[in-house]
């Protein structure tokens, strides 16, 4: 892959006063277990080349998946140029030569697996879920990257990533009703089989509780969201960090760094060099290495993340949160994103909801006002709590409020955290005044 | 462009191939994005994606898929992908249903060649789009504004001797408005995404106001009341509502391996009041989910799913039909070379009544009309959509402009509610697309008239 970008920096030229490109090639193995069977297995083989550069001052871009000749290369160089034509003016910052931290991304054996191992690690799933009337589906997805990065400032490296992921669903349809229960293991290394057994309970656990339908409760009450249930707490938080969001002046935390914007117990940190975590890297998609940086503090915002072109234009460094696909240019990405946990087990989370609600999944996160923080939507999955005890699912309820209220007051973390996706880990958290709606 | 002797390649791979069935699709796409965010240009320019996927099957055997964006790979890939196939061992076979060997190439016609028109240009039509939503007011404090053209050339070649190359053009544009006051902020999209050329985007001015106009309107709104009420959905809101609620459950491969969802969504089962009538028509003309085959080379066609209530049809791939007994529909679609077919909607409706949106109205004292979509997902039965913005209905009109509009409901509850619908359907020619197994966005149509549910689930924050 060196040779294509020596190849394209050589075509440059004189032509653009500083550019930067990028080579990934990824491999994914997939396989795709239905009601109980292994039925299908993919691979992908994928290689993009993304090259920036900046002529006139005015910056332009252009991607390829055709890596075949110099005649390829040479139309994404063309392509770049013509970009550049029609480009804003930006004075980016290129990271020159520098030391990297070192950080392990890559598993030896990881890359080794072949189809039958994969399999195992599905069947392994698949076989503990058989019950009567669940329908089990799963899937193992092998992931193997090579990551070739140059710059005209000197900074040039390469480094190769990996990363597993088992997956498993059960679903019950009994008449009309369906009760359907999801978990997975994602990170670097291959899980270990306590690791599978663990989301294996989880789902069982799930099922189980969803047996019974109980009322849904009504009002203002408080509410344990665990884990893959909090996502429209976070997501409008991750939206409202981005320094391009803070840039275009829509962050309703722009003006609030150095405040205490949070219940205390909100900690936030963005770590790429975080130990066997799928968003583990030396450097972001830019060059600029990767270092640990606290978000939120106590409650207190202190920082956004920035790439190079957002940096620039509010007047900052960047954070070294570039991240870049084949095409269009680099966008602001988190990189592992961990919240503190805490010391709460279930029994204690449960008593601390008392009358109220559990929710472990909901439908339509994302849809609607995100960055303003207001969420409502239906539960997928939930459960009541009466006197701190679960007594039964609740369908046909809702969800609403405003994510930055509600964060203002927790009322208890939890320590059984999940690395959601291989790269955000979330505690379970309670929260006070959810608005519960019924029908 | 594609290699001038793909077609040769492609038997010659296929020829060398020992599986009982095997296939080979090929893509080449040339794309224009021009971005604008706020006043500054995020980015104009070209990109070139292109690759190959096979898939191959033996009997007793699974699926073997491969893709990949080397073209001169694809013997070895189909390789890789028996393999895989025979790795895979199943006690009931996959089958597929019969389908006649074709040849057939089809290159339709746009109303201006997209590639024959200059970047510069494509970049000064959309920052005059974009000026137009910064100017309605100060206190639209973001936009984006965005256009896209794409040209795939499509080919597919299989080893029961078909041979098909289509051309599928794409365009479109989309438009976003931030307002804000204070604290208060507010959003308004509007998106348009065709099956045509350089001059179906001209003229759009309206589309761009609208939303800038819409999100400084929303500023002052209140939030809908929320509660179990008569709704009112408009002609897009209710084709995002035909696609989540019910297009999803009709898709063969959420019931083909599922005895308990199979008995679920039973051929002759009543799903709905007299008056619903629901449908997918990947042939329909000149629509963005249109095209003369799927991704499995089965031409497309209308296929009726709801007669006057009643279960009548599903959407099938040639697995999910010869494993049901029934015929292919043409919706195994792919969105692009890196994924195998699945089976997906294409145009999907619910066919119109009549009277007018002031009939459907009259009688509701107090109620939810609801307007455009901005989401919507299914849970299986279960499904939610977010409306742009709504009113609230009171005393037999429309009434005060309302925000945070969410429907949630259960797909048989709800059509069983329906109690009547417009004369005014239309087609709703939107971007953006539909995601399912990790593939979005699909380009899909959706089309509807005005529809009045007796009750609705309709959120908001309710009183402590």
């Amino acid at each position: 892959m060196r040779i294509a970008l020596d190849h394209v920096f050589d075509r440059i030229g004189r032509r653009a006063e500083g550019a930067d490109a990028l080579i990934r090639s990824e491999s994914q193995l997939t396989l795709r277990f239905e009601t109980g069977r292994l039925k299908e297995s993919a691979l992908r083989q994928e290689t993009g080349l993304n090259l920036r550069l900046v002529t006139g001052g005015r910056v332009g871009f252009a991607g390829t998946t055709d890596l075949s000749g110099i005649r390829a290369l040479d139309d994404v160089v063309a392509r770049a140029l013509a970009s550049a034509s029609e480009g804003e003016a930006c004075a980016l910052a290129w990271p020159a030569a520098t030391r990297r931290d070192p950080v392990r991304t890559f598993d030896d054996t990881v890359a080794g697996l072949d189809v039958a191992t994969l399999a195992a690690l599905g069947r392994r799933m698949v076989d503990q879920l058989a019950r009567d009337g669940w329908q089990v589906s799963a899937s193992v997805d092998r992931y193997v990257e090579e990551t070739t990065f140059a710059n005209t400032a000197g900074q040039i490296f390469a480094y190769r990533s990996t990363a597993v992921a088992v997956s498993a669903d059960v679903t019950r349809v009994k008449g009309d009703d369906v009760l359907m229960a999801y978990d997975d293991v994602t990170a670097m290394t291959v899980p270990a089989g306590v690791e599978l057994d663990a989301a294996v309970a989880r789902i069982v656990t799930r099922m189980k509780r969803g047996e019974r339908v109980v009322e849904p409760p009504e009002g203002k009450l408080p509410v344990l969201f665990t884990p893959s249930g909090s996502e429209c707490l976070f997501l409008p938080l991750r939206q409202a960090l981005s320094g391009k969001t803070v840039l275009q002046g829509i962050s309703p935390l722009g003006d609030k760094v150095g405040e205490p914007a949070f219940d205390a117990t909100l900690d936030l940190v963005d770590d790429p060099l975080h130990p066997g975590r799928t968003a583990s890297r030396p450097a972001d998609d830019e060059g600029v290495p990767s270092r640990r940086l606290p978000l939120i503090e106590q409650g207190v915002v202190r920082r956004f993340i920035y790439d190079l072109e957002t940096a620039a234009r509010a007047g900052t460094a960047s954070t070294g949160h570039g991240r870049r696909g084949t095409f269009g240019k680099p966008v602001i990405a988190f990189s592992n994103l961990a919240l503190r946990l805490g010391d709460a087990d279930e029994a204690a989370l449960l008593g601390a909801v008392g009358q109220g609600l559990v929710v472990e999944d909901l439908i339509g996160v994302g849809q609607g006002n995100v960055i303003s923080g207001a969420f409502s939507h239906p539960v997928a999955l939930a459960y009541r709590v009466d006197g701190g005890e679960i007594t039964g699912r609740v369908k046909d309820a809702a969800v609403a409020g405003n994510a930055f209220e509600l964060l203002k007051r927790i009322r208890m973390v939890g320590r059984e955290g999940k690395w959601i996706g291989g790269s955000r880990l979330v505690p379970p958290i309670v929260l006070d005044a959810v608005s519960v709606a019924r029908r | 462009m594609l290699p001038s002797d793909l077609r040769d390649r492609l038997a010659e791979a296929l020829k060398g191939s020992r599986a009982d069935y095997a296939e080979v699709r090929v893509e080449h796409t040339r794309s224009t994005r021009v971005a604008f965010r706020g006043a500054r240009l995020e980015g104009a320019g070209e990109s070139v994606d292109g690759g190959g996927c096979v898939r191959v099957l033996s009997r007793g055997h699974g699926w073997g898929v491969a893709s990949f964006t080397a073209l001169d790979g694809i013997p070895a890939m189909l390789a890789a992908a028996e393999e895989m196939s025979r790795a895979i061992h199943l006690e009931r076979p996959v089958r597929l249903a019969e389908m006649p060997r074709r040849e057939d190439v089809s290159v339709p016609a746009v109303d201006g060649d997209p590639r024959e028109v200059p970047l510069g240009e494509k970049r000064r039509l959309l920052e005059h789009l974009n000026g137009l939503m910064l100017a309605v007011s100060p206190k639209i404090a973001d936009t984006g504004a965005s256009y896209f053209d794409n040209w795939t050339e499509w080919a597919f070649a299989n080893s029961e001797g078909s041979w098909l190359y289509e051309v599928r053009p794409e365009i479109g544009l989309s438009a976003q408005a931030t307002a804000r006051d204070g604290d208060t902020i507010e959003r308004s999209l509007e998106s348009l995404g065709l099956r045509h050329g350089w001059r179906s985007v001209q003229d759009r001015e309206g589309m761009f106001r609208a939303a800038a106009e819409r999100a400084l309107a929303l500023l002052a709104a209140p939030t809908v009341e929320g509660g179990t009420l008569p709704v009112v959905l408009d002609p897009r809101l209710a084709g995002v509502f035909v696609h989540e609620a019910f297009g999803h459950l009709s898709e063969a491969d959420f019931v083909y391996e599922n005895p308990e969802a199979r008995a679920m969504m039973t051929l002759g089962r009543r799903f709905g009041s007299e008056l619903v009538n629901i449908g997918d028509d990947g042939s329909a003309a000149g629509l963005r989910g249109t095209l003369p085959y799927d991704d499995e080379g089965t031409p497309t066609q209308r296929t009726p799913l709801v007669d006057h209530g009643v279960l009548v049809g599903r959407l099938h791939s040639r697995e999910t039909a010869a494993a049901m007994g029934e015929a292919p529909t043409g919706n195994a679609r792919a969105i692009d070379f890196r994924h195998p077919p699945i089976v997906r909607m294409t145009n999907t409706y619910i066919e119109g009544g009549s009277g007018t949106l002031d009939d459907l109205v009259r009688d509701i004292p107090l109620g939810v009309y609801a307007v455009d979509a901005v989401g919507g997902q299914t849970y299986l039965e279960n499904f939610s959509f977010t409306a742009a913005h709504g009113y609230m209905i009171r005393g037999g009109k429309l009434a005060e402009l309302v925000k945070d509009v969410t429907l949630a409901g259960n797909l048989f509850q709800s059509l069983a509610a329906i109690d009547a619908l417009a004369g005014d359907f239309q087609w709703n020619q939107m971007g953006g697309g539909c995601g399912k197994g990790g593939q979005f966005p699909l380009p899909v149509t959706e089309g509807a008239p005005h529809v009045r549910f007796r009750e609705l689930l309709v959120g908001g924050e309710v009183a402590a």
